[in-house]
């Protein structure tokens, strides 16, 4: 079974290379979109062969060599595929192979092709060693890694300038991709600091050791390690405050945000929360665990309200990301880490099937991401009309999808946990997320033809394109039908979490509320958006100028106060601190040497070359050295 | 292999002599053959290097001044051998990145090869009086380089970088002279052995002074807050072979000294000290990494960010453990690495379009791409990318430093997002967005010359990023040694109990 780890493993960065290194600067060639497709393919593959492994005989765990090893500490390459991190590599390579395929397709007429995939597949590598690693240090490569190929991502049209927004003082691919790096590196430091007290009171950071150990550890100090991953896993998972990256990063292409800003690197966070499930299971650190379950709550209603006003349709889809990663957070917050990570399998499978159809949209209009401007595209879009539908039916939670029992899941975890706060505004959240998902649909495939009237002309994407999205669409459908197996298959290795006897007693009416919610939020949508003629949709100006409106539009300043508190000063500062070092540090420097320089001037008046004039000075130093003998004599 | 280090030392030194009699034409072909011989000795000398044994190796020792216990001693342990070979290193590959073209090729030649002398002298020697000859030695020919070479204002820079250094090894041979005379006092025979010197006891008041003596040298070379104003003059003017040398060798001279002298002759001076250093230290990381934002002038940038850097690598020196002081050795050779690769590429747009401002590129990935990829993995291994040279070094320097500080650690260890604050920025600011001058459509990629220069040291990055073992095996023994020594020989026992040889046996 070695083998299949290296090969899932190694396959993506095979890609990366080839693409990278022979093909980065010739013409667009489309051996290598297939090369790298079939290699991420491989690595599904053998994901596939590992995972029915790992459900027969158990987690395997391969080491390859010592990476760094000072003093006591040693890190090696080790990699450990068990039911958690099988899970993600499924969730992984199946959707990168896919994303892989449409890239072909939505990439074709970039001058970028070739650099493009060996990113995407550096990517996949990377990811693969985040889910992998047996221990902290391994975990934190590929946590940095992702970092890396997201900001190559995200800033891939790095030509383009900084435009000014409303929203936003400027933003560009290349400052959304420099705002995601820094941000994600400022929770990167928790993590680091998280690391270095596993370190010094552990004295090892593999993930076995480390969890035998943490019983015997102090309840303070579980409670700072708990915080200090948590931070780290807060930047990734771009939870509020560091949430401002994740919907500035739809500057990079839409295969992109599908699968890093979506499926897979942005749950990373959660995965981290999930793979350290015994830290956050224990009484100690119940107090973190209620805080993450509280912020994913808050970032769940937070992100939905911004996506209820949103017209760019990819930030839409963002935000319902952000929302949905609040749900996640949420059940791990609660203890149910085997809900959350289904929730997880099951979101990046529709979202990702939304992403590429907003992307098929997007292609289909030039690049517009305004929904005002689209309506009615139905009839020139079929294909990407019913996945979106699909997709938004999953994401709405509507009965038989995937996002139906996943999603009940964990509202009904929220209700069994007494945490009725969090519970109501899943409640709530979930009706928004319902409405905002359809306004979108209705907006952009409903209504009339706003598009006629700028000229466009839609056409629908390639059809291998279309098929090879098919995948997502049943899994978007199918994958809660099989709740049952991966429970039975999961809690092998995660703790379980059982509903009480009154919950599920209850199950149905609460299940029911969140039906009756989404379904009500559709019909506003419906009847607000999908209308012709006399019911279409009108701009209400006097609405969008409302003090709500206004404040929802702008991410709640949020993004200007960052700008104006931290990024202004910091610029102000480093630039009074420039002076500083001129006119302070080095002009100290300067000033004694000038002192010296003067003093030499000064005293050369005394080298004249009149006889007299050196006796005189003569007699005034041994006039100062009897002096200075005298007093000497007299002190000591 | 007996005189190894000898030949290591003059080597360069007769070729240097040997080169004022070369064809003028042929004096670029001439250095690099040099270099490279120089160079494949030095990897010869790793060949032979014993990893088990973490004390002197290669040792050479002939009395000069016998009543004074001067004497020619060198010899190489797991700290100094990775730092020689990447002197000879970064000496070749500096040598290969000269321009055909510029004026007076064979002084710059015999400049660089006085310079490798005095380079490999510092990092060999084992007598204090050997140790503070190539020391001073080696400020003559980078006054030289950038006297002669440099920009419009290098006399001033100059002479600001000779006598703002040189004032301070003053200082510190006071301190070396004290040394002396104190071993003299308590034995009654006079040694500049450093190896002799370890063996003094000495009063905390004594370490006191002396520590204070050689943190004038020392610290005026790394250099530390807020000494380190000379350092943005010099690399300003210099021209690129000298700050390349300057950023990747002759820096380290100073953590180096502080390695070798400070830390086990004055163990009880040097935990005494340790807040102190952490707060200059710490100065430095996060004062120096935002002057470093405020710059407009790409080499500023990177003359900061070393500065900033070197700050990381001062914070392992005072970890007192062998995680933070095996990292920090290896940072010492990561952050070589990485600046002189930096500087390269800093001259190599500099060459091309005559100026290093950054509001006159932008773009520049389009027009120039595999400058801007070479430059894009310096960046990363510079703000510390697992795989990287660069994160190897970082990450064991603050895991180090958690156990003295942690309020120090999470202060310094913002290094990681500060540093990359005005790392991207430079990126950005230079890479990135349209091409806005027109002149710079037509850059011409790297050439042939610069891509050998510059791939070896993308190599390493790589390499030394994935698979660290080689280098920090004996780095490992060594630092593990010194602590051990420094523990053995402190007066007190708070500096005992600060020093962690390995958690496993204390506990």
């Amino acid at each position: 079974m070695e083998k299949f780890v290296y090969i899932a493993l190694f396959a993506p960065f095979v890609g990366a290379l080839f693409a990278g290194l022979f093909f980065a600067r010739s013409p667009k060639t489309h051996l290598v979109g297939i090369v790298n497709s079939s290699l991420i393919a491989v690595a599904f593959v053998s994901a596939v062969t590992l995972a029915l492994h790992v459900a027969e005989h158990g987690a395997v765990h391969v080491q390859m060599m010592t990476w760094i090893a000072v003093g006591d500490l040693n890190i090696p390459f080790g990699f450990l595929v068990d039911e958690v991190s099988v899970t993600m590599m499924l969730v992984v390579t199946l959707v990168s192979t896919i994303v892989h395929i449409y890239s072909t397709g939505y990439m074709n007429h970039d001058k970028g092709y070739n650099r493009f995939f060996s990113y995407l597949s550096a990517f996949v590598f990377s990811m693969m060693i985040l889910v992998m690693s047996d221990n902290f240090a391994g975990l934190f490569i590929g946590w940095e890694g992702v970092g890396v190929c997201s900001w190559l991502l995200i800033g891939f049209w790095y030509h383009k300038e900084d435009k000014t927004f409303e929203e936003n003082p400027s933003i560009s691919p290349s400052w959304a991709a420099n705002e995601a790096f820094i941000m994600n590196r400022i929770a990167d430091l928790g993590m680091l600091v998280g690391i270095f007290l596993i370190y010094w009171n552990v004295g090892s950071l593999q993930y076995d050791v480390v969890f035998k150990a943490l019983p015997h550890l102090a309840d303070g100090l579980l409670v700072a390690i708990a915080m200090a991953l948590f931070i780290g896993a807060m930047g990734k998972s771009a939870q509020f405050p560091l949430h401002t990256w994740l919907t500035d990063a739809m500057e990079g292409p839409t295969p992109v945000s599908a699968l890093i800003h979506a499926a897979t690197m942005v749950t990373a966070g959660v995965f981290l929360v999930i793979r350290a499930n015994p830290l956050f299971s224990l009484d100690a650190v119940h107090g973190v665990s209620m805080f993450i379950a509280s912020l994913g709550a808050f970032v769940a209603f937070y992100a939905a309200s911004m996506a209820l006003s949103a017209r760019d349709i990819k930030r839409i889809v963002a935000l319902s990301t952000l929302s949905q990663l609040g749900y996640m957070f949420a059940a791990a917050g609660l203890g149910a880490y085997w809900i959350a990570l289904f929730h997880l399998a099951a979101h990046a499978f529709f979202k990702a099937l939304l992403f590429l159809g907003a992307g098929n949209v997007m292609h289909a209009m030039d690049d517009e991401l305004d929904i005002f401007k689209m309506g009615g595209m139905k009839k020139v879009m079929r294909g990407s009309y019913i996945y979106m539908g699909i997709a938004s039916f999953a994401l709405a939670g509507l009965p038989i999808m995937a996002g139906f029992y996943s999603k009940d899941a964990i509202i009904e975890t929220a209700f069994n946990d007494g945490s009725f706060i969090i519970w109501g505004i899943l409640v709530i959240t979930a009706g928004m997320t319902a409405f905002y998902s359809f306004r979108q649909v209705f907006f952009t495939f409903h209504g009339e033809e706003r598009y006629k009237a700028l000229g466009f002309h839609p056409h629908d994407m390639y059809k291998y394109v279309l098929v090879a999205m098919a995948p997502l669409a049943v899994l978007a459908i199918s994958f809660g039908w099989f709740m049952d197996n991966f429970h039975e298959f999961i809690t092998k290795n995660l703790p379980d979490y059982e509903m009480s006897h009154e919950t599920h007693h209850l199950a149905p009416y609460l299940g029911t509320i969140v039906i009756v919610l989404a379904l009500i939020g559709i019909c506003i949508a419906y009847i607000k958006y999908a209308g012709k003629g006399d019911k279409a949709w009108k701009r209400n100006e006097k609405k969008e100028n409302s003090f709500i409106y206004k404040l929802v539009a702008n991410q709640y300043y949020v993004p200007k106060f960052y700008d104006e508190f931290i990024v202004q000063p910091y610029t102000v500062a480093s630039d009074k601190f420039w002076e500083m070092d001129k006119a302070i540090v080095d002009g100290t420097v300067d000033f004694i040497a000038k002192v010296i320089y003067v003093s030499g001037d000064v005293s050369r008046g005394m080298q004249n070359g009149n006889l007299s004039s050196y006796l005189n000075w003569m007699g005034v130093g041994a006039l100062l050295l009897v002096l200075g003998a005298g007093i000497s004599a007299f002190i000591g | 292999m007996t005189h190894i280090l000898s030949i290591l030392i003059f080597f360069p030194a007769l070729a240097g002599v040997l080169g004022f009699v070369v064809d003028k034409r042929s004096a670029k072909a001439y250095g690099i053959a040099v270099a490279s011989v120089e160079f494949v000795l030095s990897l010869w000398l790793w060949v032979g290097f014993d990893n088990v044994n973490a004390g002197m190796q290669f040792t050479e020792f002939s009395p000069i001044i016998s009543q004074f216990g001067i004497s020619y001693n060198l010899g190489v342990d797991g700290i100094s051998l990775f730092i020689v070979i990447m002197a000879t290193l970064i000496t070749l590959l500096g040598i290969i990145s000269l321009r055909d073209d510029t004026p007076n090729m064979k002084n710059m030649i015999i400049s660089l090869l006085f310079l490798e002398m005095t380079m490999v002298g510092v990092f060999v020697a084992l007598d204090a009086i050997i140790f503070y000859l190539f020391w001073e030695l080696s400020l003559v020919p980078m006054l030289y380089i950038i006297g002669a070479w440099g920009g419009p204002t290098r006399v001033y820079a100059a002479v600001k970088f000779f006598l703002y250094t040189f004032a301070g090894s003053l200082i510190m041979l006071v301190g070396l002279l004290a040394m002396a005379y104190l071993y003299h006092l308590d034995n009654g025979v006079w040694t500049f052995n450093i190896l002799d010197w370890y063996q003094l006891h000495l009063t905390t008041d004594q370490q006191f002074w002396l520590f204070l003596a050689f943190f004038a040298g020392f610290a005026i070379k790394v250099p530390m807050f807020p000494f380190h104003t000379w350092l943005p003059h010099a690399h300003g003017q210099a021209p690129t072979i000298g700050s390349v040398i300057l950023a990747a060798v002759l820096l380290k001279m100073g953590t180096y000294g502080f390695v070798r002298f400070s830390l086990p002759i004055l163990p009880d001076a040097s935990v005494y000290f340790t807040p102190f250093m952490m707060v200059l230290s710490i100065i430095m990381v996060v004062f120096t990494a935002m002057v470093a934002f405020a710059q407009k002038d790409m080499k500023q940038v990177i003359a900061y960010s070393s500065v900033s850097h070197m700050g990381v690598i001062m914070l392992g020196v005072f970890a007192m453990n062998a995680e933070g002081l095996g990292g920090s050795v290896f940072l010492m050779l990561s952050h070589g690495i990485v600046s002189g690769a930096l500087f390269m590429l800093v001259g190599v747009i500099y060459e091309r379009t005559g100026t290093k401002i950054m509001s006159e590129f932008g773009g520049l990935a389009a027009v120039m791409p595999v400058y801007a990829t070479v430059f894009g993995v310096m960046l990363m291994a510079s703000v510390g990318l697992p795989l990287t040279i660069g994160f190897v070094g970082e990450f064991l320097v603050l895991l180090g430093f958690y156990k003295v500080s942690v309020i120090g650690t999470i202060i310094a260890g913002s290094t990681i997002i500060i540093g990359s604050v005005y790392m991207l920025a430079l990126f950005k600011k230079s890479f990135f967005g349209p091409v806005t001058h027109k002149k710079n459509l037509s850059l011409k990629d790297l050439d042939g010359r610069e891509l050998t220069a510059l791939l070896p040291l993308v190599a390493i990055v790589v390499w030394l990023g994935i698979y660290p073992k080689p280098v920090l095996d004996p780095i490992d023994n060594s630092v593990k040694a010194l602590l051990v020594q420094m523990e053995e020989h402190a007066e007190l026992q708070t500096t005992k109990d600060a020093i962690i040889i390995s958690k496993k046996e204390a506990e």
